[in-house]
């Protein structure tokens, strides 16, 4: 997953992820991209466009 | 290893409530919060009502509150306003905008004046089942470690991962989270002083749009969608209603907000052997106005308060700990349950259906402003409505 420089890390994305793959640290986002099943939930929530599938 | 009686996990209004009613209660206690300053960057559009402040024993400060509310204005797609403020009705439903940069800090406050202690950005990074409770792994500023906990309570927002580590289905599914977004604006033409505006319709898919004042001149103006239902980000139908508004056409923001709010109610279970669950990690939220601010220190409290009496009576069983649960459905369940029928039954309105709600609307006197009054007047004027809503409310 590929994470725009103007993602504000809110935790939207980590909150729909159904498998909760995603962890917001205060100024950063770690996908575990091995369990990703590539479903978009993550990037059709933010509201600012700030993910993209690499 | 670091040992305690009861370690919160999130240190927004639900935690810190938790937090200070645990430590009131006699229990050793850590509250924790991966921000480098609890409160910010905020989430919210800072709305909460005066009777709720007062139920949860908060003293207003004017360090913390921003506005003092005097009503309400509906607008229906076409423009066709409902005011409900001073002018029209003897006691408008009082509330305030507050300014939860200070509110959530004041918060903290209080939890750390009752005895808890609290680590400020340190994140929790993984739970691990023990036959004692939970030893939470722990990461701040370079440093790892852990802390042993007898009770659990899981505070952390939306993104609600502590209590889905523990095996609990706590999260929400993509159709139950609202995607917010908005600017905190200056240079608004605000028709009346003090109301809180709700535009409804396609201008916002699955939410509306709210400006809620925060000066003479200064507002929160932002919106939700459900992203499922919505065509584009949610940035996008913000930026198109302020450049259309013609009381945001001179609006000139000076903060963005953007965050999740879950409004699919609560999941079944927000409790086990040595955990509960509290606010948005829970469903705490009204589903109709997504407001959880108040609910999510409804359960806080009582998660904290029966923390405390597990750890004198030295029981952290789930059987325990149901006491929590109990009290919090009791408290807040229903309405929950209620306003999530009445949001599902607005996302079925088309634009039109709306205009014609808020025509009819011109001939109703309204009282006093509640959302149950308002949903028994839409019940009176229409009949879907009141085929999906009136054995609810009447
Ligand atoms: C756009 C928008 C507008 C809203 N407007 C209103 C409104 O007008 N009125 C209202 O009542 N409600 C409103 N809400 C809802 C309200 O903001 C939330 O219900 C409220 O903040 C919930 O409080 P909380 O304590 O449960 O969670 P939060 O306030 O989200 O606090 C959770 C805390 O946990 C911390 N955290 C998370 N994970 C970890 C971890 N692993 N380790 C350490 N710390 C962690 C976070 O940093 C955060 O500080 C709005 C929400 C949104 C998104
Ligand atoms: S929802 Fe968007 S802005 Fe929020 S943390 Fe995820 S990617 Fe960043
Ligand atoms: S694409 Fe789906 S599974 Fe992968 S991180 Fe996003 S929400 Fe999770």
């Amino acid at each position: 997953m590929i994470v725009k420089d103007w993602c504000s890390y809110c935790g939207e994305c980590a909150g729909v992820c159904p498998r909760n793959l995603i962890t917001v640290k205060e100024y950063s986002l770690e996908f575990k991209d091995d369990e990703c099943k590539g479903c978009s939930t993550c990037i059709i929530a933010c509201p600012i466009s700030a993910l993209e599938k690499e | 290893m670091i040992e305690t009686d009861v370690l919160v996990v999130g240190a927004g209004p639900a935690g810190s409530t938790a937090a200070k009613h645990a430590a009131l209660g006699g229990a050793k206690v850590i509250l924790m919060d991966k921000k480098s300053e609890i409160g910010s960057p905020k989430r919210c559009a800072e709305g909460v009502s005066k009777k709720g402040l007062k139920k949860l024993g908060i003293e207003p400060n004017s360090r913390f509150i921003a506005k003092e509310l005097d009503g309400v204005r509906l607008v229906s797609p076409n423009g066709t306003n409902v005011w409900m403020t001073s002018e029209e009705i003897e006691l408008p439903e009082a509330g305030y905008i507050l300014e939860r940069k200070v509110f959530d800090k004041f918060m903290a406050m209080d939890a750390a004046r009752a005895g808890a202690e609290i680590k400020i950005k340190t994140m929790a990074t993984g739970v691990i089942k023990s036959d004692e409770g939970f030893i939470v792994t722990c990461e701040s500023m370079g440093k790892e470690f852990d802390i042993k906990t007898k009770i659990l309570i899981a505070a952390d927002g939306p993104e609600s991962h502590i209590g889905r580590w523990a095996g609990l289905k706590t999260a929400q599914k993509a159709v139950h989270m609202e995607s917010g977004i908005q600017y905190e604006m200056c240079n608004l033409h605000f028709e009346r002083d003090g109301v809180i505006e709700f535009y409804f319709g396609s201008c916002a898919p699955g939410g509306y749009v709210w400006v809620f004042p925060k000066g003479d001149d200064i507002a929160n103006v932002g919106l939700a969608v459900i992203a499922p239902k919505a065509n584009k980000p949610a940035i996008e139908y913000l930026d198109d209603f302020v450049s259309k508004s013609p009381i945001t056409k001179d609006a000139q923001p000076v903060e963005i907000n953007v965050g999740g709010d879950p409004v699919g109610g609560m999941p079944k279970k927000i409790y086990d052997d040595h955990i509960m669950v509290v606010g948005d990690a829970a469903g705490q939220v009204n589903p109709l106005t997504g407001g959880g601010i108040i609910s999510g220190m409804t359960g806080g409290m009582y998660a904290g308060q029966v923390a405390a009496e597990a750890i004198k009576d030295e029981d952290y069983s789930a059987k325990y700990l149901k006491k929590y649960d109990s009290l919090v459905r009791d408290d807040i369940g229903e309405e929950i349950r209620k306003y999530s029928i009445v949001q599902e039954y607005l996302l079925t309105l088309s634009d039109e259906e709306l205009d014609n709600i808020a025509a009819e609307f011109q001939n109703v006197n309204f009282s006093k402003v509640s959302t149950t009054q308002l949903i028994k007047s839409l019940i009176k004027v229409s009949p879907k409505a009141a085929l999906k809503l009136g054995k609810i409310f009447l």
